[in-house]
C-alpha cells in the first residue's frame, strides 16, 4: 500500500500552505490603533463571543491552509496504490526488476521459492502497457552485462525463462547500481521491484555507499517470496587435507566440517567422499543446532596427476548447499639419491640417520610421498643421477672429477642438487669443482670451517619465508621451532648473509642458493647429522628437509586445491612463450569460454571473471607453449558456505541497510492477489471545494 | 420644512460654527420661528438693585423714599419672579471628546445646553449650568436674567473636554448644593456604573426635581461600524485597551449598547424621569422638542 505522485515538483507549492498563517501574523503585528469611549462595551462584547469567536476564527485560518494543501495535492497528482503490481494511469512506466537468483532462492518457501519469484516477474511484465518499459536484472551479476529499458513483453519474456538459479551471493550492490543506472534518464513514473527471499547473506556485505548510483527518490519496492516452516538446515563448511601431501599409493586423509544453521539437530545425516567420479567412503553423522560435525575419510589415489573430489551432505529435506569441490594435484613419489660421505657402521651414528628419518618417517615404502636411496661417496661413479629428481650430497670430502660433468648435465636439465657440509668437506677441494666451475654450482666460495663448543653454538636468527622452499616457516610453531636450534660447526662461505636463506646470529649463511640451467643448488653449511648442530633433533628439521626437497624438486607438488568462491576471479600465470593466447576454460555446465593470455611482467596472465557456477573448471593449454606450464589444469569453484543459511534480514534492518532510499517490504501473495489503484486527483478536487465554500460560509458568519 | 429651514438643526452646519451663543441662538431662534410666541411674562416682586433716572423710565417706577433721602431719582429695579429654576448639568469628561464624523459630544452637548438655556431664559425662566468631569468644574446657580446666558456660555466654553467620568458621584453632590426644587437636565454620554449614575437621578427626583436625561452617543458608538483589526484605546483610562476585529463583535457589540440603553431608558421611566437617547448625528431640534413638550 503506497502513495507517490505523478508531478512530485508541485510539492513544493505546499510550503504556500503556510501563506494565511503568515498573512495572519502579519495582520495581527498591523493593527489600525483608534482611540474610542466605549472600550467597555468592547471588552463585553468580547467576553460574550469570545469561545466561538476564537473558534470560527482558528477554524477559518485551518480551512485556508487546508486549502493550499489541497491545491498543492492536486498539482502533485497523487496516486494511492495497493499491491505491488503496476497499474494503468499516471503516464508512461519505466520499470526495472531485480531477480534474486542467488542460491538460497533455491530452498526459499519450501524449494518454490524461485518459481514463485519468476511468476512474480512474470505478472508484472504482463502489467506493463504501451509506452511503458522494463528492463530485467538477475541479482547475481558482475556488473558488466548489458542491460537496457524495452518495451517488448516477448523479449522480456525470453529474458526471463534464461535466467536461472546462480551458485553464488547475490551481487545487491552491482544490481542496484545497474536499476538506478537503467532509471536515470527517463521520464515519468519510475519504478524498481525487488523479488527476493530477503536472505541475509546477500546483504550482509551490502551499505549504499557501494552504490555507484542511486535516487531516494525512487524507492525500493521489495517483494519476498513465501517464508519457510522451519526446515532442516545445513551444509558442508569445508574440506580440507589432513595427510602430509598427495601422492599416488599414499594414504590421503580428508577432514570435512559440516554445519547446521537450523534450530533442529540434523540427524543421521550422509556425509559422501568421491574422487574423480567414484563414491569412496561413506559416513553417517549427526550436527547439533547451530553447531559443526568434523567426519574424516581416508583413500589412495593409484595414478598420479590431477583429480577432482567432491564431498557431499545427504538428509531428505535439508535445505543448503550439499556438495564441495575440490582440486588434487596427486604426485608419483620423489626419488632421491643420498651419499654418505660418513658411513657408520652404526645406523644411528650415519651422517644421514636424521635426514632418512625426515624423508621417510614411518621407514616404510609406501608410506612417504619421498624414496630416498642411500650410497656411499664411491657408488657415485657407477650411478646415473637421471632416475632422481634430487641428489643429497653429505659430507662429502672431496668430488670425484668424474661427478662434475654429470652435476652440471643434471643441473642444467632440471635436477635438484643439496650439499650439506661436515667435517670430512675439504674445502679446497669444493671450491675448485664448485666455485671456479662454469657454470659456478656454488656462488661463493668456502672460506673456513668454524667449530666450537656446543654450549656456545649460534642461533639461528633470520628466515626469508617469502622463499618458495621457506614458505612452511611463516608457521609460528615452526619458525620458533627452527630458532631454537644451535649451529656450532659450519663451514663458512663469503656470500653475503642477506641473499641466504636462511642465516646465524651472527650474520654468516647457513644456507645459500645457486641456479643452475633449469635446475638449483642449495648449500647447507653445518652437517646434516647431528655432529654440527641440533637442528635434526628439532620439530622444524622434517619440514625443512621436506620442503627443500620439494622445491629442488620442481616447486610445489602434491597438494590439494580447495578452490575459489563462487563469483570471484580466478587468475592464470603461465610462462611467457604463451602471451598471445588463449586459454580455454570448460565451465561445469560444460560451456566453453577462450581467456586471452596477456604479458605481464615476464609471464603472460589472464584473469576469468565467470566463475558463476559451482563444480570443476578444466582448462586447455593452447598449442605452441612449454609443455611444462607448472600449472594444475583444474580448479574448483565453490558455492559461499554462508549462502546455504536460510536467516532472513527483517524489513526494519533492510530499512536501515538502504537509507535513505524508501523500502517497502510486500508479500508475493499481495501481489498475486493483486491491488488497486486509485488517482487521487478528483477527491482532492472536491475537497478542495467543499473547503472553499465552507471557508467562505465561514468567513460571512465572521 | 425646507432643506435650509433643516440646516439650522443639522449638527455638522452646527459644528462649523465656532460661537457658542450664534450656535444656540441658530437654533433656537430657527426652531422658534415657525412658533406663535406668546410673550409669558413674569411679574417682579423681588427687588434687586436702584438705578439712576433716565429719561424714558416709567415715573411710577420712581422710589419717591429715595429721592426723599438722596435728593436724587433712583429708578427700582426688580429681579423677575420666575415659575422656572432650571439646572443644566453637563458633562465634560474626556470620554465626551469624541467624534466620529462631524461633531463631538461635547460640542452637542454644550450647544445643546447653550440652547436649553437660551430657551428657558428667553421664557423669562432661571437658568445655570454646572460642568463636570469626575469634580464639577463651574456651578453657575440659575438666574433669570437674560444677560446671564453670557456666563452660562462662558462657563462651557471655558474648559473643553477632560478627565474621567464621575457621573453618579457628581450627581449626589450637586443634588447637595441645590435647594430650591426645580428641572435637572443632564447631558452626559453615561459612561459610568448604570447603578451609580441612577442612584444620583433618583436623589434629584427625590428632592422634588424634576428630571431630564439627554444621553449622548455618537453613531459609531452606537453601530461600532469599523473594519479590520484595530486596537481601541480608552479616551479616558490610558491603559484599557483592547484587540478586536468589529466585524467579529458588531452584532453581539449593538446588543450590548442597546442592552445598557435600554435599562437606562426602563429604570428613568420607573422613576418618572426623562430620558432622551440621543446621537450626534440627529438634528438638535429633536432634543429641544424634548425639552419643549416637557415644557407643555
Amino acid at each position: 500500500m503506497s502513495v507517490f505522485f505523478l508531478h512530485p515538483l508541485y510539492l513544493l507549492g505546499l510550503v504556500a500552505a503556510s501563506l494565511p498563517i503568515l498573512i495572519h501574523l502579519l495582520n495581527r503585528r498591523k493593527l489600525k490603533r483608534i482611540r474610542f469611549p466605549a472600550v467597555r462595551f468592547i471588552l463585553l462584547s468580547q467576553k460574550r463571543i469570545s469561545r466561538s469567536y476564537r473558534l470560527r476564527h482558528w477554524l477559518l485560518l485551518a480551512l485556508r491552509t487546508l486549502a493550499v494543501v489541497f491545491l498543492g495535492l492536486l498539482l502533485a497528482n497523487p496516486i494511492f496504490q495497493t499491491g505491488a503490481g503496476l497499474f494503468a494511469g499516471g503516464g508512461p512506466v519505466s520499470l526495472v526488476i531485480l531477480l534474486d537468483n542467488s542460491l538460497s532462492m533455491t530452498w526459499s518457501a519450501d524449494g518454490n521459492g524461485f518459481k514463485q519469484a519468476k511468476e512474480a516477474a512474470r505478472f508484472l511484465i504482463a502489467s506493463l502497457n504501451d509506452g511503458d518499459r522494463a528492463a530485467l536484472i538477475p541479482t547475481n551479476l558482475t556488473g558488466k552485462e548489458p542491460f537496457r529499458l524495452k518495451g517488448e513483453k516477448e523479449v522480456l519474456f525470453k529474458e526471463l525463462e534464461r535466467i536461472e538459479i546462480a551458485d553464488g551471493t547475490a551481487n545487491l550492490s552491482a544490481a542496484l547500481t545497474k536499476a538506478y543506472e537503467l532509471l536515470n534518464e527517463p521520464a515519468g513514473q519510475k519504478e524498481i521491484r525487488l523479488i527476493t527471499d530477503m536472505g541475509l547473506t546477500g546483504w550482509d556485505q551490502f551499505s549504499t555507499s557501494s552504490l555507484k548510483q542511486y535516487d531516494p527518490s525512487i524507492p525500493l519496492k521489495t517483494i519476498r517470496t513465501g517464508k519457510q516452516q522451519q526446515p532442516l538446515n545445513g551444509t558442508i563448511k569445508e574440506v580440507r587435507l589432513a595427510s602430509q601431501g598427495v601422492g599416488v599409493n599414499l594414504p590421503l586423509r580428508f577432514e570435512a566440517t559440516v554445519a547446521n544453521f537450523g534450530v533442529s539437530e540434523i540427524k543421521d545425516a550422509l556425509v559422501q567422499l568421491s574422487i574423480d567420479g567414484q563414491n569412496k567412503e561413506q559416513k553417517l553423522t549427526s550436527i547439533p543446532p547451530r553447531g559443526e560435525a568434523a567426519v574424516s575419510f581416508q583413500t589412495q589415489l593409484t595414478q598420479a596427476g590431477p583429480h577432482v573430489g567432491r564431498v557431499s551432505l545427504k538428509k531428505d529435506g535439508l535445505a543448503g548447499n550439499n556438495a564441495v569441490h575440490f582440486g588434487l594435484d596427486a604426485q608419483d613419489k620423489l626419488r632421491i639419491l643420498v651419499v654418505d660421505g660418513d658411513p657408520q657402521t652404526s645406523l644411528v651414528q650415519s651422517e644421514t640417520f636424521f635426514l632418512i628419518r625426515a624423508l621417510n618417517p614411518a621407514g616404510e615404502q609406501d608410506s612417504s610421498l619421498y624414496l630416498p636411496t642411500v650410497i656411499i661417496a664411491d657408488g657415485l661413479n657407477t650411478t646415473s643421477l637421471e632416475p632422481y629428481q634430487v641428489v643429497i650430497l653429505c659430507n662429502l670430502s672431496s668430488l670425484p672429477d668424474s661427478l662434475l660433468p654429470k652435476l652440471q648435465n643434471y643441473l642444467r636439465q632440471g635436477g635438484g642438487l643439496l650439499i650439506f657440509g661436515g667435517d670430512r668437506v675439504q674445502m679446497e677441494n669444493y671450491n675448485i669443482k664448485l666455485v671456479q666451475s662454469s657454470p659456478p654450482l656454488l656462488p661463493a666460495p668456502l672460506r673456513e670451517k668454524k667449530i666450537g663448543p656446543e654450549a656456545g653454538g649460534e642461533k639461528i636468527d633470520r628466515l626469508d619465508i617469502t622463499h618458495p622452499a621457506m614458505q612452511s616457516f611463516s608457521d609460528p610453531i615452526l619458525l620458533d621451532s627452527i630458532k631454537s636450534a644451535r649451529v656450532w660447526g659450519y663451514s663458512r662461505t663469503t656470500a653475503p648473509g642477506k641473499s641466504a636463506l636462511i642465516s646465524l646470529a651472527n650474520g654468516d649463511p647457513l644456507l645459500i642458493e645457486q641456479k643452475v640451467g633449469a635446475g638449483r643448488v642449495i648449500f647447507f653449511s653445518t652437517s646434516a647429522d647431528r655432529d654440527w648442530s641440533d637442528l635434526p633433533v628439532k620439530t622444524a628439521y622434517l619440514p625443512l628437509i621436506q620442503s627443500l626437497t620439494n622445491y629442488l624438486a620442481g616447486g610445489k607438488r602434491g597438494a590439494m586445491d580447495p578452490g575459489i568462491t563462487v563469483g570471484n576471479p580466478k587468475e592464470f600465470s603461465l610462462p611467457p612463450s604463451y602471451v598471445g593466447k588463449s586459454l580455454k576454460i570448460i565451465k561445469p555446465n560444460k560451456q566453453e569460454v577462450e581467456v586471452p593470455l596477456a604479458p605481464d611482467k615476464d609471464r603472460a596472465s589472464a584473469t576469468f571473471q565467470e566463475n558463476d557456477r559451482a563444480g570443476i573448471y578444466r582448462l586447455s593449454l593452447p598449442v605452441g607453449g612449454e609443455k611444462e606450464s607448472g600449472m594444475p589444469l583444474l580448479y574448483a569453484a565453490n558455492s559461499p558456505f554462508l549462502e546455504s543459511r536460510l536467516d532472513e534480514i527483517s524489513e526494519s534492518e533492510l530499512q536501515a541497510k538502504l537509507k535513505p532510499i524508501p523500502v517497502e517490504v510486500i508479500s508475493i501473495d499481495a501481489l498475486q492477489q493483486g491491488g488497486k489503484r486509485m488517482d487521487l486527483a478528483l477527491p482532492l478536487l472536491g475537497l478542495l471545494i467543499v473547503t472553499l465554500l465552507t471557508e467562505g460560509w465561514l468567513a460571512q458568519r465572521i | 420644512m425646507t432643506n435650509d429651514e433643516k440646516n439650522y438643526f443639522d449638527p455638522k452646519v452646527l459644528a462649523g460654527i465656532s460661537n457658542l451663543y450664534l450656535r444656540a441662538r441658530w437654533v433656537v431662534e430657527g426652531m422658534m420661528s415657525g412658533v406663535h410666541r406668546s410673550r409669558s411674562k413674569g411679574f417682579s416682586v423681588e427687588f434687586e438693585e436702584h438705578r439712576e433716572y433716565s429719561p424714558g423710565d416709567e415715573i411710577r417706577r420712581i422710589d419717591w423714599k429715595a429721592l426723599g433721602k438722596t435728593d436724587r431719582y433712583f429708578i427700582k429695579e426688580y429681579e423677575d419672579e420666575t415659575n422656572l429654576r432650571a439646572y443644566l448639568l453637563v458633562d465634560t469628561s474626556g470620554s465626551m471628546d469624541y467624534a466620529s464624523d462631524g461633531i463631538t459630544k461635547f460640542d452637542y452637548g454644550c450647544t445643546l445646553a447653550a440652547s436649553l438655556a437660551y430657551l428657558i431664559l428667553r421664557q423669562q425662566d432661571a437658568a445655570g449650568v454646572v460642568t463636570f468631569s469626575d469634580h464639577v468644574e463651574a456651578f453657575i446657580p440659575p438666574k433669570a436674567k437674560r444677560d446671564y446666558l453670557l456666563q452660562i456660555l462662558h462657563a462651557l466654553e471655558n474648559r473643553g473636554p477632560a478627565g474621567e467620568t464621575n457621573v453618579g458621584k457628581i450627581l449626589e453632590e450637586i443634588a447637595g448644593q441645590i435647594k430650591r426644587r426645580g428641572l435637572v437636565v443632564l447631558v452626559s454620554d453615561l459612561l459610568d456604573e448604570p447603578e451609580k449614575i441612577l442612584k444620583g437621578l433618583r436623589l434629584f427626583r427625590f428632592k422634588g426635581n424634576d428630571v431630564i436625561v439627554f444621553h449622548l452617543l455618537d453613531p459609531a458608538e452606537l453601530s461600532l461600524p469599523f473594519d479590520g483589526n484595530i486596537l481601541f484605546e480608552d479616551l479616558e483610562e490610558l491603559n484599557l485597551r483592547v484587540v478586536a476585529d468589529p466585524r467579529a463583535i458588531r452584532k453581539t457589540y449593538r446588543e450590548v449598547v442597546e442592552e445598557f440603553t435600554s435599562r437606562m431608558r426602563q429604570e428613568c421611566h420607573d422613576n418618572i424621569i426623562d430620558y432622551q437617547l440621543i446621537s450626534t448625528s440627529t438634528p438638535l431640534d429633536q432634543a429641544l422638542a424634548s425639552y419643549l413638550s416637557w415644557r407643555g
